[in-house]
């Protein structure tokens, strides 16, 4: 029990830290994003043919970041991490002037839909792949495979999104080229409106599957190789066991076993690699929120996407370390190490 | 000496008078390799009878474990693998196992033939159930799985193992005897008819050895199977097999009834061999290393192979390969000079008991004292989830209220099973372990109040005194760097005085002293251009050239080659005269030990579950073991004479149980109290300290005091092994 306890401890002790950094950050950017909005406020409104009022000012500017300007910064800290942890308030977002969470929460399933259809496929794949070159290994197909995917694994994720979008999104004309669906259908659970979300994320997904791919396959090939050379497999293998069980239930098991913590960090890899795809696709998730929150210098909005992905990584890290007991049966029974 | 000479042709009629099991006809096994074709079997030609159990033995290198795989057809690729094996099934034709299809070969293996490696402890699936392995093997071949797990529950309880629980179990929830048990209960679920064992207790500890030995015995009665049982430990087979085969630079040089060969060995290779090893009754001046190395597979000697090393070798040995010379059926040597081997290359097996000089000096030695520990406990906590969740408090006690003290230029050597907190002891005395309880001093300084800076002497002092070697030489000594680089850097540190030039001159010396010659060339030279034997002195040298007063030698010569660790202990204590050193060596082995202390006149102590259970002069510990822990590792010990050796077959382990208890969960009074024979209730309820004997040991048994209240005790049940065993982790 004490290290899962730890461990969610960790997590928070982690997360605190981000938002502290995230803070500290937001105060230190230079030209100082609140007295930067104030300014913008007082702007519009004496462009509007009011006074500003240095009271209203304050109250406008506290309502957006969450925190008023004037107060130490301490006292300013504390009430964020209040907000935040009691209220579960995140600030205003200064451009659309919604509550950040809100904006976050509704952008939240889409920006997942993508990512974990990337990171699946991607990692199928590799596992495939790379089983296949092992099995296969030093063969010409082995050589091509390596190639191939060292050089997906080099070519950056974007540049395959932006080839994909001018390629089949514009040239072809196959896919659409932004969009979460067809504006036009009635939303709801009926087929075409499915089917219309499945088309538009074709090609993000594809993008997103670049990023989980290649590594991977290098690494389980790399595995496999390992686990076909140990005892065990010789045993099986004079014992009579069929190829087909000793494929699946010794090698591909054991080795896909150090894959799994890798697919759950890379979890996190996947979710900002979001914020430049999804601007790419015009697919307005949490990634296109937080890049247009940059653009516009939407500081509580980019604030509260900081945290996002903070609290997504952890959370995918916590789930690989809990359930890891489960996957491989000598993790479970504790640390009994045998230095003794 | 003289034999009959009956000189026979080998043809395979001659064999009529035994039922063959196995025929091996000119098999060899070449592996292509970039620098030339490296033969790893050549030409062998031998008989395996039906319900024998044959032991072969050989160095590392030898080709003992192609011939095992090459038996089931399995030398793995690119191993090419020629000539002819004809099984005899007990009825039916005789198949040729080499050229048996692949599906064929899938079912003859495991129903005819099965094999047991060498590592157990990798050869199970570690994601999958031992149940699974047991239930996939019937699956594979088609058989009713009731019938044959209940065979199998059957095997598992033959050899002292709880089937329920170890058909429950993770591989990793087993410990190395039980997953050695499981695995030779594995191998004969389909009820082959032949089982084939490549080292099986390699890995294992010493007592564990000869349980599993002794339980192969019964199993080969109770099932008729004939076993083909392969190591490099002579003394190990010798007193079990039927026959013995000799097998030197990928062939056989010599076979037949086991005793003939032991008392009576004609090949000067197996004379050399019985010379070297190390046991416990032969004469400490009788055993000598055999000069020279085995060959190299791929440029092996022409003509005879063993003549490089052979004090017998004459010219017609260079030139031609000898043929089998029989001396009656079943008995054969390879060699031209058979006639004059007795007589030339001679060796006792055995020393009369009451022979041993009475020896207490070292113990009442005036020497002043190096290491002290005065009581020393070395507690691991150990609390995992599952165990909080029971609360349930796993704290493991390596050490336990150890006190002892190493005098300048002494031999110590702690023997115990793994897992008996040898190890952890050892490095409490160099200071490399922190105790949690008592101190350890040197020249009366205590090593931790040194190292937090309060001390007369600095604690880079102690550390230089003390030093280490450890039991894998190859990973000890830096791979990038060459054998001057690594044995400049304590010189360096610690004689800042010394210039490159004598700094050389130091290191070619002690090379030279090694006898590693010509020292430029060795010095020049990276770890991987030496042999195992060669790393380990380096190693050692390089400890030596801190001018240490005592050297940990943890298993130092474990690693090496049978035939390699004569060689090795004389080193040691060749160079402790030249470096007045002292040695503190832990080993498994008690045959090791045995050498390295008799020699100097040292001690022997014995740890079980980190409590110090017997120690005193060599002599008296070897021959006149009081604790029954001591007797049991003592019976563990094979004996190379032939009569002892059935003596010692014939009586049961000296013991109730075969696995060690969990060290998490010791036994309550006397930790040895579980597996005693003689255990009393009040074992179970006192911890006996060590006490001062007749002799010059000091054990820790109250049977060693007349007066005490065991003698009035109520025995606790005994009987020789019973069918309960530990489980190491709960």
């Amino acid at each position: 029990m004490r290290y899962f306890v730890k461990r969610v401890v960790h997590a928070a002790v982690t997360l605190v830290s981000v938002t502290t950094i995230t803070f500290a950050l937001f105060r230190l950017m230079p030209g100082n994003p609140s007295q930067a909005m104030r300014a913008q406020f007082e702007a519009d409104m004496e462009a509007g043919g009011g006074t500003a009022d240095p009271e209203v000012l304050d109250a406008m500017v506290e309502q957006h970041i969450g925190f008023n300007p004037d107060q130490p910064w301490y006292v300013q800290y504390a009430e964020y991490l209040q907000d935040i942890i009691l209220y579960q308030d995140f600030g205003q977002s200064y451009f659309y002037n919604e509550p950040v969470f809100d904006i976050l929460f509704t952008a939240m399933p889409w920006s997942i839909f993508i990512s974990v259809y990337g990171l699946a496929l991607g990692y199928t794949t590799n596992i495939l792949l790379g089983a296949a070159m092992a099995y296969k290994e030093g063969s010409r197909f082995d050589n091509y495979a390596t190639v191939l995917a060292t050089f997906l694994n080099s070519v950056p994720y974007y540049v395959g999104a932006i080839l994909f979008l001018a390629f089949f999104g514009y040239e072809l004309g196959l896919f659409p080229t932004g969009g979460r669906y067809n504006t036009d259908l009635q939303t709801g659970l009926n087929v075409r409106f499915m089917a219309s979300i499945s088309y538009h994320a074709v090609l993000p997904v594809m993008s997103s599957f670049i990023v989980g791919f290649g590594g991977g396959a290098l690494s389980m090939r790399g595995n496999s190789i390992r686990i076909l050379g140990e005892d065990y497999l010789r045993v099986a293998r004079l014992r009579g066991i069929s190829s087909t069980r000793i494929a699946t239930r010794y090698v591909a098991r054991n080795a896909i076993l150090p894959l799994y913590t890798q697919m759950m960090i890379g979890i996190a890899t996947v979710f900002s690699s979001s914020v430049l795809l999804e601007f790419i696709f015009t697919y307005p998730g949490v990634g296109w929120y937080t890049y247009d929150a940059v653009m516009r210098r939407d500081y509580p909005l980019l604030m509260g996407s900081f945290l996002f992905f903070t609290i997504v990584t952890l959370i995918g890290i916590l789930i690989a370390e809990f359930t890891y007991g489960l996957v491989d049966p000598r993790i479970g029974s504790g640390d009994h190490s045998e230095s003794y | 000496m003289t034999r009959t000479e009956t000189e026979l042709e080998i043809t395979h009629d001659d064999r009529s008078s035994h039922d063959v099991i196995l025929e091996v006809r000119d098999v060899d096994v070449t592996f292509d390799m970039e620098r030339g074709t490296s033969r790893v079997l050549d030409g062998v030609r031998f008989d395996v009878h039906r319900d024998e159990m044959l032991g072969i033995v050989g160095e590392s290198g030898s080709g003992k474990s192609m011939f095992a795989s090459a038996l089931l057809n399995a030398v793995v690729d690119p191993g090419q693998t020629s000539g002819e094996i004809i099984y005899h099934p007990p009825d039916g034709e005789p198949v040729d196992v080499l050229s048996l299809s692949e599906s064929q070969l899938e079912r003859f293996r495991w129903e005819e033939i099965s094999m047991v490696f060498q590592g157990a402890m990798s050869s199970f699936n570690p994601t999958m159930k031992i149940r699974e392995h047991f239930e996939e093997t019937i699956r594979a071949h088609g058989e009713d799985i009731e019938e044959r797990m209940e065979h199998g529950w059957q095997l598992l309880a033959d050899l002292y193992l709880d089937p329920e629980r170890v058909f429950d179990s993770y591989p990793h929830e087993l410990s190395g005897g039980m997953k050695q048990r499981t695995l030779i209960a594995l191998s004969l679920i389909l009820e082959p008819k032949v089982l084939v064992m490549d080292e099986p207790t390699a890995a294992l500890d010493l007592l564990m050895q000869r349980s599993i030995m002794s339980l192969l015995g019964n199993l080969q009665e109770e099932y008729d199977l004939t076993i083909v049982f392969i190591t490099h430990d002579l003394p190990l087979v010798a007193g079990l097999a039927d026959r013995l085969a000799v097998m030197y630079a990928f062939e056989f040089v010599e076979y037949g009834p086991s005793e003939q060969v032991i008392r009576d060995a004609a090949h000067p290779y197996t004379r050399a061999l019985l010379k070297s090893v190390p046991s416990v009754d032969a004469s400490l001046e009788d055993m000598h290393p055999i000069e020279g190395e085995s060959p190299d597979p791929v440029d092996a000697p022409s003509g005879c192979s063993y003549h490089p090393r052979c004090p017998l070798a004459t010219v017609e040995c260079t030139q031609a390969d000898p043929d089998y010379h029989e001396f009656s059926e079943e008995r054969g040597a390879a060699c031209f000079h058979w006639e004059q081997s007795g007589d030339e290359i001679e060796y006792a097996l055995g020393v009369d008991p009451d022979e041993f000089p009475e020896s207490t000096a070292a113990f009442e030695s005036e020497e002043e004292t190096v290491v002290s520990l005065d009581d020393v406990d070395v507690h691991f906590e150990q609390t995992g989830l599952i165990d909080e969740l029971f609360g349930k408090e796993s704290v493991v006690r390596a050490v336990n209220d150890v006190s002892i003290e190493l005098r300048e230029n002494e031999v110590v050597a702690l023997v115990g099973e793994s897992g008996c907190g040898k190890t952890t002891l050892g490095k409490t005395v160099i200071g490399l372990q922190e105790p949690t309880a008592g101190s350890v001093s040197y020249r009366g300084q205590d090593v931790w109040e040194a190292k937090a800076g309060s001390g007369d002497y600095e604690f880079d002092d102690i550390r230089r005194a003390l030093q280490i070697v450890h039991q894998d030489p190859g990973s000890s000594l830096n791979s990038s760097r060459t054998v001057r680089a690594s044995l400049s850097a304590p010189l360096k540190r610690w004689r800042p005085d010394l210039g490159p030039s004598d700094r050389e001159t130091v290191i070619y010396n002690l090379l030279k002293r090694v006898g590693m010659k010509p020292p430029e060339d060795y010095a020049a030279r990276f770890p991987h251009q030496l042999s195992g034997g060669e790393k380990q002195r380096v190693v050692l040298v390089r400890a030596l050239l801190m001018s240490p007063d005592l050297i940990l030698a943890d298993e130092a010569v474990s690693a090496l080659d049978v035939s390699l660790r004569v060689e090795m202990m004389d080193l040691m204590l060749d160079l402790q005269e030249m470096f007045d050193t002292s040695y503190l060596f832990i080993s498994h082995d008690f045959s090791n030990a045995r050498y390295l202390t008799e020699k100097s006149d040292g001690r022997i102590g014995i740890m079980y579950l980190g409590n110090l259970v017997e120690i005193g002069p060599a002599q008296e510990i070897i021959h006149d073991p009081k604790h029954p822990y001591t007797k049991v590792l003592r019976w563990a010990t094979p004996p190379l004479d032939p009569d002892e050796a059935k003596e010692a077959n014939a009586t049961d382990p000296p013991i109730r149980e075969i696995d060690i208890p969990d060290p998490t969960d010791p036994p309550s009074g006397c930790p040895f109290q579980t597996r005693c024979p003689d255990a009393r209730e009040v074992c179970t309820r006192e911890v006996p300290e060590l006490q001062d004997t007749e002799g010059a040991a000091r054990v820790a048994c109250f049977r060693e005091d007349d007066d005490h209240e065991y003698w009035a005790s109520e025995p606790v049940e005994s009987d020789t092994v019973s069918l309960k065993t530990e489980s190491k982790a709960d």
